[in-house]
């Protein structure tokens, strides 16, 4: 038997005008779970495909237990005991478990389907992965986690030796998380290659043998997972060293910019009452679902407060709508970047210019070219990696979409305060870190910063107070030193502890 | 906070010109030259002078594109300027009738329209959750509903007093007014486009409502002006048309949101919004324009040239995909 199941040697993939793989390498020893780690765009996927046969390589070479194979489709792939199990699961919502497992392999005899055999068979696969529903549910009433035991069924019934797993825990809970490593642990006991991609270290930790990282398209290195320390994977990855994640400046905060007082949207929150100071980064966290986001989109105008009281440099103002909250200085950065923050399917020069087309009217019309000058100088400072500002924001990554949205925010110049919405959601961790360091520097020109977040770290490591929401209500008000994780989790269940102690 | 990499981002746009022969627009321009020698063969009396003096007859829609456009733009409709055109048609014809004079007639018409318009705006601004399509078959009916009670049993109206509407029916030349007043509206509609404030926020209304209205767009004013205009140009039509025909009757009007419907998607304006160029649609306005005097002219009966026009209809629409269909062919085959 050969050293290795799979490996491939100098793979270059090339799409039009960019290589998207450089001269590539990989080995995947029998039975082990190895890790493919990188930044967004690093080639990871495109890498996946090229083994998958939905892209053939330019250059290079690929041999399956020693001998050499040529895919020219995923139909070769999967004849060889290739699966693989992508980020959102590609099921058919509509149909049964069964169906879906044996999609494009069906059980039939003399070209009738055999639908009892195949509810059997996969009734069998499901009990070996410890499922909790059965072959004859609907795909369409399955949780995420559900429908990515299904696809893994699915790899096991083709006889995968490999299966290849795309971010396998992008859209599951810890509990969830927790099952798929037992299955993973289980198929790799069973003899099966385990390739997987993820972003979670986590899951690298709790997995993986080894790893290999990817950066700009190119091959870094293999590295045993306990051979290496977190900081040189992360430096492998980001290609320098984040000497400091957490780039918090001492700075000592001005006046208070922004107060609200006692605001109430019926159904949403009750009562909440907080402010920011010039200079300052102030954190919103809680649970998913306690009222963050909806306290600061009533705030910027886009929904209504029923009662409370605003007021922006100890003056009262009302914000009916976005439209004069932009006037005001009051900037929402909004979590959904591709839904509410960026119009993707434009370039980046105009959604920068978006907010401020009146500054590029001269009797009327437009002064393209100082518009273009504009968006450049403002999507230069925050340091966006693109080429022109004609690029369509759909094709950069979620950190530089991200920035963009800073640079939006930052043109215009009668900004007083940011308030962020989970603004390192799907960023990758190079970006993250200077998401921070943007973030830093905008609190030392001296705007009041609201960061919403789930994030304990960035939430621990950013913010110079805290305020913790609990069911619509604010229930902790922490300063920096003296917050811990336990201390803001416990805050943020506060109430719905007490209730369920209640009944 | 200058970038700390010292990245520089590129901002000056690269040559046009050969994207802009390879366009849609550029294919729209061809087909015109492409339909102009189709008339000339088919038919003897295709002449500039004879297609010019059969214009008017087919110009008045051509007003409600370029409205429409916009409309379309945002990513909504109005299915009810045909019976726009008609309300406000009527109601110039009958007040100039009972003598009103011919400005004050003018006045009436565009009131009409514009009013209709706002009435349009109002309900699709009030109610975003109702689907704009079904609000405008709803005032379809009721503006044509309001026309054919105002005609009464005869069901149509003719003009008393022609000297008024033959004045503004009159020529330049071999052109007719009415001819310089598409021009200048073409001209007008696309500066607003390309060039002014309010075109981008369509644009940008169209593409995504919920970033516009995060951005501080007022997205209900954008819809709002574009209804009410779109209104104004019903008026505007509905006078050359009486002017054209010295009357109104119950059919005026009929079909003319769907021909300007048309024009809009024929040119490369998507029904979904944030897509499309004015000047793709104002060159496949002249296309279709051009087509019927051409096909008219030769007495091919007019269901027929209906006919010949949905089936481009069809083919404009289905052209982008069949060729995305090809590019993807191609590349899995390369892929393979």
């Amino acid at each position: 038997m050969a050293e290795y199941i799979l490996e491939l040697r100098g793979i270059t993939k090339i799409f039009p005008g960019v290589k998207a793989l450089n001269n590539v390498q990989f080995q995947l020893r029998p039975g082990e779970v190895h890790a493919l780690m990188g930044e967004n765009g690093a080639g990871k996927s495109t890498f996946i495909k090229v083994i998958t046969g939905v892209h053939k390589a330019e250059e290079g070479e690929m041999f399956l237990n020693g001998e050499k194979v040529n895919f020219r489709g995923t139909k070769d792939a999967q004849a060889a005991g290739i699966a693989a199990v992508y980020q959102h699961p590609t099921s058919y919502p509509d149909l049964t478990v069964a169906e879906n497992i044996f999609i494009g392999h069906e059980i039939s005899k003399a070209g009738i389907l055999n639908w009892r055999a195949m509810n059997k068979e996969a009734q069998k696969y499901l009990d070996q992965l410890d499922a909790d529903f059965k072959s004859t549910a609907e795909m369409g009433n399955l949780s995420v986690a559900q429908q990515q035991i299904v696809e893994i069924a699915k790899a096991i019934s083709t006889h995968a030796k490999i299966i290849i797993l795309d971010e396998p825990t992008a859209a599951l809970t810890a509990n969830e998380s927790e099952k798929l490593y037992k299955i993973v642990d289980q198929l790799k006991a069973e003899g099966v290659s385990i390739i997987f991609i993820s972003h979670r270290f986590e899951d690298m930790y709790r997995l993986a043998d080894r790893v290999s990282v990817l950066r700009d398209a190119q091959y870094i290195g293999t590295y045993g997972v306990n051979e290496i320390s977190n900081a040189d994977l992360i430096k492998a990855m980001v290609g320098r060293e984040i000497s400091d994640m957490f780039p918090k400046s001492e700075i000592e905060p001005g006046e208070e910019v922004l107060r609200i007082e006692k605001c109430t949207r019926t159904g949403y929150f009750k009562d909440v009452s907080l402010n920011v100071r010039a200079g300052e980064i102030v954190g919103l966290t809680g649970l998913v679902g306690a009222g963050r986001t909806e306290v600061m989109e009533a705030v910027c105008g886009i929904t209504k407060l029923k009662s409370g009281k605003i007021f922006l440099n100890g003056e009262e103002i009302k914000i009916k709508n976005p439209t004069k909250s932009k006037d005001k200085g009051v900037i929402l950065l909004p979590e959904d970047r591709r839904k509410t923050g960026l119009i993707t399917s434009w370039g980046l020069g105009r959604n920068v210019t978006l907010p401020i087309l009146k500054k590029f009217i001269k009797f009327g019309f437009f002064n393209e070219k100082k518009e273009r000058e504009t968006a450049k100088e403002f999507l230069e400072s925050v340091d966006t990696k693109a080429v022109s500002v004609f690029d369509a924001a759909s094709t950069l990554s979620g950190g530089n979409q991200q920035k963009v949205v800073v640079a939006k925010a930052l043109a215009q110049d009668n900004m007083k305060v940011v308030i962020m919405d989970e603004p390192t959601k799907g960023v990758d961790v190079g970006a993250k870190a200077e998401i921070y360091q943007i973030m830093d520097n905008l609190a030392k020109e001296g705007y009041g910063i609201i960061m919403i977040s789930s994030e304990m770290p960035e939430i621990l490591g950013m913010c110079d107070r805290i305020y913790v929401m609990c069911n619509g209500r604010v229930t902790a008000e922490l300063k920096r030193g003296e917050a811990t994780q336990e201390l803001i989790l416990e805050h943020a269940m506060e109430k719905s502890e007490k209730e369920v102690a209640a009944k | 906070m200058a970038g700390k990499s010292g990245r520089t981002i590129n901002a000056t746009p690269s040559n046009r010109l050969k994207g802009a022969i390879l366009s849609w627009e550029g294919l729209l321009v061809l087909i015109f030259i492409a339909v102009v020698i189709f008339c000339r063969i088919i038919s003897p009396n295709y002449t500039v002078e004879n297609v010019l003096r059969e214009m008017p007859k087919y110009l008045s829609e051509i007003f409600l594109f370029f409205p429409m456009a916009f409309i379309l733009m945002l990513g909504e409709i109005d299915i009810s300027v045909g019976s726009i055109v008609c309300l406000s048609a009527t109601a110039g014809c009958l007040f100039s009738n009972m003598g009103l004079s011919f400005p004050l007639v003018i006045v009436t018409i565009l009131l009409v329209g514009t009013i209709c318009g706002a009435i349009n705006a109002l309900l699709i601004t009030r109610f975003p959750e109702l689907p704009s399509m079904i609000i405008t078959l709803g005032t379809q009916i009721i503006f044509r509903g309001i026309a054919e009670i105002a005609l009464g049993d005869g069901g149509s109206v003719a003009v008393t007093d022609f000297k008024g509407f033959m004045s503004i029916a009159g020529k330049i030349g071999p052109f007719p007014y009415m001819f310089f007043l598409v021009l200048i509206s073409a001209v007008i509609f696309t500066v607003i486009s390309v060039k002014m404030r309010y075109g981008r926020e369509v644009m940008a209304v169209g593409s995504n409502r919920d970033t516009s209205y995060y951005s501080g767009i007022k997205v209900r004013r954008v819809i709002f002006i574009a209804y009410t205009v779109m209104g104004l140009m019903a008026g505007v039509a509905a006078l050359f048309l009486t002017a054209a025909s010295y009357g109104a009757n119950t059919t005026t009007g009929t079909g003319f949101e769907m021909d300007a419907i048309a024009m809009a998607v024929f040119g490369g304006i998507a029904t979904t919004g944030g897509k499309g160029r004015m000047v793709g649609g104002i060159i496949s306005a002249f296309i279709i324009v051009c087509l019927r005097i051409g096909l008219g002219q030769i007495n091919l009966n007019s269901q027929l040239i209906l006919l010949i026009i949905g089936v481009l209809l069809i083919f404009a629409v289905l052209l982008p995909n069949i060729s995305a269909m090809i590019k993807a062919k191609q590349k899995t085959k390369a892929a393979k």
